[in-house]
C-alpha cells in the first residue's frame, strides 16, 4: 500500500510536467484548430536558456521567471514570423510547418549547446519526508506545487480576466470577435506566447528527472498528446486532468506491470491515445462537435 | 439632417466573383433605413462590407471620415455595432461573457452599469440566464443577447442582418419593438437588413431594395409600402 501511494505522488508529479505540456498543446489547438509539435521543442529550447543562466550563476528562482518570459516573447515572434503569414494555410501545410518548426528548433538547441546530455539542477533537496509511512520525495512534493502554481496562474487568466475572456473570444468565435472590436491575430499571438511560456515551465520542471539534450521531450510529448487527448483536446481543465490520470497510469504500469517496466512505459502513451480515439474521440471533458447547417 | 453613413458605387465580392455593383445609400444620423432584397441581392455583402469584413472599392464614409484600409477592429471600434447572419453569439462562453465582450472596451464605468440595467430591462430574461452558457439559449434569446451586447457597445450605428430569422412572430415583434424604443430613446442609427419586408418598412423611415447587387428602388418606407407595382415586384406581399 505504501509503495502503491508513493507511486501514485511521484506519478502526479510527472502528471503535472504533463499537464503544464498538454495544456500548452490545447491552448493552441483552440486559437487555431492544430496541435503544434514544435511546442516540446521550443519548450526545451527554453530550458536550455534557463540552464545558461544558471550556467553564469543565476539562481533557479530567478532564472525560472526570467525564462519564462523570455519564453513568452519567443513563443508571440515564432506565432508573428512563422505562423501568421500562413495562417489561412489549410490545416494540412500548419501541421507541416509546426513540424519542420520542431526539426529547426531542434537542430538549433544542437547547434548551440550540443547533444551531449547535461545534468540541470534541481531546486528542491533529493531528500524525503515521511508522511504517515509514505516517503514522499520533495521534489515530488516541489513539482507539484510548481505546476500547480502554473496551472492556476493560466486558469485565473483565462477565466477571470479580460484578456482571457477576449483571448478565449478570439479562438473559439474570430469573425464574431473582430466585430466587437478584439484584435483577434494579436490574441492569437497571445495565446503562443502563453502557451510557449507554460511549456517551459514543463521543461524546466522535467529536465532534472532526465538530463538536458536536444531530444530531452521527445517522450514527454507523446504523454502531453496523450493527456490532451484524454481530457478532450480543446479543454484546459480536460488537459490538466488527463496529465494527471497519464503520469500515474504510466507510473503504475511501470512498477506492477511486470512486461511493461520502464520499456513500455511509452508504449502505454500510446496506448491511451489510441484508446481514447477509438472509444471516447471527445475525451474526457470535450464536447461532440456539432456543428448546424 | 446630417447622414452618419454613406456608401457611395461600393462594389464588392469574394474572389472573382463580384456581388455589389455599385451600391450607394445613405443612413441619417439617428435614423432607421431598410435594405430589402431577395436572397443573394447583396445585402448581407453591403453590411460585411461596411465592417471591413469583404473587400470593397468606391467609397464608405462613417460620420465623415472614410472607413478605407481600416481593420474590422478599427471600424468597429468608431461606434458601429454589427449584429452580422447568424447572430454572432460566442457559443462557448456564458451570456454574461458575452455581454462583457460588448462593453469591455469602454472606460466610462458608471454608465456601464446603467447599460446594463437597460439592457435588463428590455431583456429580462438575459438576466436570469446570466451564468449559463449562451449555447443553452433558444434562437429569440440568442437574438436578444446579441441586441443587448450590441446596445453595450454604444454604438452611434447598428447593423442589424436579418433579426427576425427564425424567429416564432410574436418574438420578431417584442424584438423590432426594442429596436424601435432603442433608436428612439438613444438615438442610435439603424441599418437593417430583412426578408420580411412589411415589418421592416413599418419600422424604418426609408429604405433601399437591392436586385442583384444594385439598387433596384430607393425612398421613403411610406410611400414604397403605398405602390403596388414596388410591392408586388421587390417585396412579394
Amino acid at each position: 500500500m505504501q509503495e502503491f501511494l508513493q507511486l501514485v505522488v511521484s506519478g502526479i508529479a510527472t502528471g503535472g510536467i504533463f499537464a503544464s505540456l498538454a495544456l500548452a498543446l490545447v491552448l493552441i489547438y483552440n486559437a487555431m484548430g492544430l496541435v503544434n509539435f514544435a511546442q516540446g521543442e521550443m519548450a526545451m529550447f527554453a530550458t536550455f536558456v534557463a540552464f545558461t543562466l544558471i550556467g553564469r550563476g543565476v539562481s533557479f528562482w530567478i532564472a525560472f521567471p526570467v525564462t519564462l518570459v523570455l519564453a513568452f516573447a519567443g513563443g508571440i515572434l515564432v506565432q508573428r514570423v512563422v505562423i501568421k503569414p500562413v495562417e489561412r494555410a489549410p490545416v494540412l501545410t500548419l501541421v507541416i510547418i509546426t513540424l519542420g518548426l520542431a526539426t529547426l528548433v531542434n537542430g538549433l538547441a544542437g547547434f548551440a549547446w550540443g547533444y551531449v546530455p547535461r545534468s540541470f539542477p534541481s531546486p528542491f533537496s533529493p531528500d524525503s519526508i515521511d508522511l504517515a509511512g509514505v516517503f514522499v520525495g520533495y521534489r515530488d512534493l516541489g513539482v507539484i506545487a510548481v505546476s500547480g502554481i502554473v496551472l492556476l496562474a493560466v486558469y485565473v487568466l483565462l477565466q477571470h480576466t479580460t484578456v482571457g475572456l477576449t483571448l478565449r473570444a478570439a479562438a473559439h468565435h474570430p469573425e464574431a470577435s473582430r466585430l466587437l472590436g478584439v484584435h483577434v491575430s494579436w490574441m492569437l499571438a497571445l495565446g503562443w506566447g502563453l502557451a510557449s511560456a507554460v511549456g517551459a515551465a514543463s521543461g524546466m520542471m522535467v529536465a532534472p528527472i532526465l538530463l538536458l539534450e536536444p531530444n530531452m521531450m521527445q517522450s514527454i510529448i507523446i504523454y502531453a498528446f496523450a493527456a490532451a487527448v484524454l481530457g478532450g483536446i480543446e479543454s484546459p481543465l480536460g488537459a490538466v486532468v488527463g496529465g494527471l490520470i497519464v503520469g500515474v497510469t504510466i507510473n503504475l504500469a511501470g512498477a506492477y506491470l511486470p512486461f511493461v517496466g520502464g520499456d513500455l512505459q511509452l508504449a502505454v502513451g500510446l496506448a491511451i491515445i489510441v484508446g481514447v480515439l477509438l472509444l471516447k474521440p471527445n475525451g474526457l471533458f470535450g464536447r461532440a462537435a456539432v456543428r448546424r447547417v | 439632417m446630417t447622414n452618419l453613413l454613406e456608401l457611395e458605387d461600393v462594389r464588392a465580392g469574394y474572389g472573382p466573383t463580384s456581388v455589389l455593383h455599385g451600391i450607394s445609400l445613405q443612413v441619417p444620423e439617428a435614423g432607421v433605413v431598410s435594405l430589402l432584397g431577395a436572397n443573394g441581392a447583396g445585402k448581407t455583402t453591403t453590411l460585411r462590407a461596411i465592417t471591413g469584413g469583404v473587400r470593397w472599392t468606391g467609397d464608405i464614409r462613417f460620420g465623415g471620415r472614410s472607413l478605407r484600409g481600416m481593420s474590422t477592429e478599427e471600424i468597429v471600434r468608431r461606434g458601429i455595432a454589427h449584429v452580422p447572419e447568424g447572430r454572432g453569439i460566442c457559443t462557448e462562453l456564458t451570456v454574461d461573457e458575452n455581454l462583457r465582450l460588448g462593453s469591455y472596451l469602454r472606460r466610462d464605468g458608471p454608465e456601464v452599469k446603467k447599460d446594463y440595467e437597460r439592457v435588463f430591462e428590455y431583456f429580462p430574461v438575459l438576466k436570469q440566464r446570466r451564468r449559463l452558457s449562451s449555447s443553452t439559449l433558444s434562437g429569440g434569446e440568442q437574438q436578444m443577447l446579441a441586441l443587448a451586447r450590441a446596445l453595450l457597445m454604444r454604438p452611434r450605428l447598428m447593423l442589424l442582418d436579418e433579426p427576425s430569422l427564425g424567429l416564432a412572430p410574436i418574438v420578431v415583434r417584442s424584438i423590432f419593438e426594442i429596436i424601435k424604443s432603442i433608436n428612439e430613446s438613444r438615438q442610435v442609427a439603424v441599418l437593417l437588413v430583412e426578408q420580411n419586408a412589411r415589418l421592416a418598412l413599418n419600422l424604418s423611415s426609408s429604405a433601399y431594395v437591392l436586385e442583384v447587387g444594385r439598387v433596384a428602388v430607393e425612398g421613403d418606407s411610406a410611400e414604397l409600402q403605398g405602390k403596388e407595382s414596388v410591392r408586388r415586384s421587390y417585396l412579394g406581399y
